[in-house]
Formats: C-alpha cells, sequence, structure tokens
C-alpha cells in the first residue's frame, strides 16, 4: 500500500475510532435515562426534569465520549448528584412543614444539604485521584445537572441553593488543593 | 519487533483506550507492518493480505478502547489479524467450490496442494480460537516472535500447555481426541 493509501486508511480508522467510543459512551450511559423519567415522574416539575437531564444526558455522553480525566468524572459526578435530586424528591412528596403558623417547603433546605453533602463527595473523590482541574468541572457539572432535575421543584431557587450548598462543600477542597501544590 | 518498541506500544494502546488521540498516529504506524506481514504469511497474496490487514485494523481501532492494559498490545492485535485471515480464507475455501464449467480453472497443477495448506490453516485458526486468551497470547508470541507478558521458563511452560491444549482442540473435529 503507498503513502496516499495509508493515508486514507488512517482517515477511515480514526472515523471508526470516534463512531465507536461515541457509540460506546451513548449506550454506556443509556441507563441514567431512568434516572431522568423517574425525576420527571415523581417531581412537582417534569418540564425542568427533563430539561435538566437532557443537558446531563448530554454532557454525559460527551464526557464519555471524549475519555481520559474527564470520563472518570461522570459516576462520581452522577452518584453524588443522586444525593441531593433523592433529598429533594423525597422533600417534595413530603410536602411542606408548618411552624408557629408559617408554613415552609422542605425543598430549598434538602437541595442545600444534599448540594453540600454532593460537593464533599466530589472533593473527597478529586483529592484522592489527585484528578485535574478537568474532573473538577465535570463532576460538578454532572452532578448539578443530576441534582436540579428534583431542586427545580421550588422553581430556580431550588437550582440555587443546590449550587450554594454544592459550592459550600467543594470550594474550601479546591482552595486545600490548591494550597497543597504551592508546597 | 523489538522489546522496546513492543512496550511503548503497549502504552500508547493504553493512552488510545482512554482516548489519548495524540497516540493515533503512532499506534498505526506501529501496527499496520505487523498486522500486514502476519496477514501476508497466512493468505500469501498481497490483495487478499492486504483486505485482511485493512479490516483487521479496522477492528482493532473499533475494539481500542475495549483494550486491556494489562495484555499486550501485539498478540491482541494479532489474534484479530489471524481472524480476519481465518474468514478471507474460508470465503477462498467457498469460492473453490465452483460450478461444473469452472471446475477446470481450480484445477490447476499445485492447486489441490495449496487448498489442502489453507484448510489446514484455516483449521489451525479455528482451534486457535478456542482457546483461552492466555494459551492464543503465548502461541502467537512463541510462532510470529511477538514479545508476550512473560518470558523465560513461564513461557515455556505456557507454551508447551497451550500447545497441548491446541492438539486437542485441533483432533476434535476429526474424533481423534
Amino acid at each position: 500500500m503507498d503513502s496516499a493509501n495509508l493515508e486514507q486508511l488512517q482517515t477511515r480508522l480514526r472515523i471508526k475510532y470516534e463512531w465507536s467510543r461515541a457509540l460506546r459512551a451513548f449506550i454506556g450511559f443509556a441507563p441514567v435515562t431512568a434516572v431522568v423519567a423517574l425525576a420527571a415522574l415523581v417531581g412537582k416539575r417534569p418540564e425542568s426534569a427533563l430539561f435538566f437531564g437532557t443537558l446531563m444526558f448530554t454532557s454525559g455522553v460527551l464526557l464519555l465520549w471524549y475519555g481520559r480525566d474527564l470520563r472518570r468524572a461522570v459516576l462520581p459526578g452522577l452518584i453524588a448528584g443522586l444525593l441531593p435530586l433523592t433529598l429533594a424528591l423525597c422533600a417534595n412528596s413530603f410536602g411542606h412543614v408548618c411552624l408557629d403558623g408559617s408554613c415552609t417547603t422542605l425543598c430549598l433546605p434538602a437541595c442545600t444539604a444534599g448540594g453540600l453533602f454532593s460537593g464533599l463527595a466530589i472533593s473527597w473523590v478529586g483529592h484522592r485521584g489527585r484528578y485535574g482541574l478537568g474532573f473538577w468541572l465535570s463532576a460538578s457539572s454532572i452532578a448539578l445537572l443530576t441534582g436540579a432535575m428534583g431542586c427545580s421543584c421550588i422553581g430556580y431557587s431550588g437550582v440555587v441553593g443546590l449550587a450554594l450548598g454544592y459550592g459550600a462543600g467543594v470550594v474550601p477542597a479546591l482552595g486545600v488543593r490548591r494550597l497543597l501544590r504551592g508546597r | 519487533m523489538e522489546k522496546g518498541s513492543a512496550l511503548s506500544l503497549d502504552s500508547l494502546m493504553a493512552r488510545l483506550a482512554e482516548g489519548d488521540r495524540s497516540s493515533f498516529t503512532q499506534v498505526f504506524e506501529q501496527l499496520w507492518p505487523v498486522v500486514f506481514r502476519l496477514c501476508r504469511a497466512i493468505l500469501k497474496h498481497e490483495a487478499d493480505a492486504s483486505d485482511a490487514a485493512q479490516q483487521a485494523m479496522e477492528k482493532i481501532f473499533v475494539r481500542a478502547s475495549d483494550y486491556d492494559a494489562s495484555k499486550k498490545a501485539i498478540p491482541w492485535a494479532l489474534a484479530i489479524a489471524s481472524w480476519e485471515c481465518r474468514t478471507i480464507l474460508r470465503k477462498r475455501g467457498r469460492r473453490r467450490e465452483v460450478p461444473e464449467g469452472d471446475a477446470e480453472v481450480a484445477l490447476t497443477p499445485g492447486s489441490d496442494d495449496d487448498h489442502a495448506q489453507q484448510e489446514l490453516v484455516v483449521a489451525a485458526l479455528e482451534a486457535l480460537g478456542t482457546l483461552s486468551a492466555t494459551d492464543r497470547e503465548a502461541l502467537i508470541a512463541t510462532f510470529w516472535e511477538e514479545a508476550a507478558s512473560v518470558s523465560g521458563p513461564t513461557l515455556r511452560k505456557r507454551r508447551e500447555r497451550a500447545l497441548d491444549r491446541l492438539r486437542i482442540a485441533f483432533r476434535r473435529p476429526y474424533g481423534l481426541s
């Protein structure tokens, strides 16, 4: 085979390689659609759950297709995101609490607490694996999008609560990481 | 292939499996000559060997993400290539079963020997396919002089056991075991 044919073959192989990675990523992440469907069925705002779920699924597939550190972030991100999602869905079905004549929904505290634990979990995994910034960003986006499926129960304030809780869990850990790297 | 380049191919393959696209060209450049050489040795026909090698390379790159970094890349790739050669030899065998009018073409001098040789190669490759990955690696490393994941007495012992199992697998279809 001459060099021109070998180059053509290489191009063809590159396309096949990318397609196979994309297909594997899609099939590998497909079971997550069950979580999205569950969140849409159980949650109060199915359209928001579907919106965040679609974003989360697309991001997950893209990260798995890309590979390297970003691929490793998908599973921890998803597991960490399931915590605020579960808490928010439970709080949603529980309704609201009335104390001294005033009633409040449990969704916001559930999302904030879930976000905090989620952030701490990602920090722990990130520190243990000594991953780079790509891992932290990817895991955070997957965790936040997964949690947001449930936390949109009281509108975007739930999502903001989740993000604040998550930030409170992950930002100090990032600071510690930077300090340790500086030494 | 030299030991050093085999080792670097393993790490390049592992990186490609992880999604590191920068190792793609190097993996291709190291694998293509080895795969093509094996196909040419089995098929003894330049065009068929080129087809088989291209098919094999496609399968290798499609399965690159499944590559197990604890295994050697060359035996893994050659096992895929030998399977492609087996498919082509089978197709060739079927083409030989030609209608009566074309029988003269098939019965040219020496074709019986070639045919018998090819059937033996197909049978050997099929028997090889029934063995475990470790056995296949040991045999491929021995007969195509590629680096295996083990060496010395361990490789010798593995090779002996693999050969015994290959003999049994080879005889089984003919009721000789």
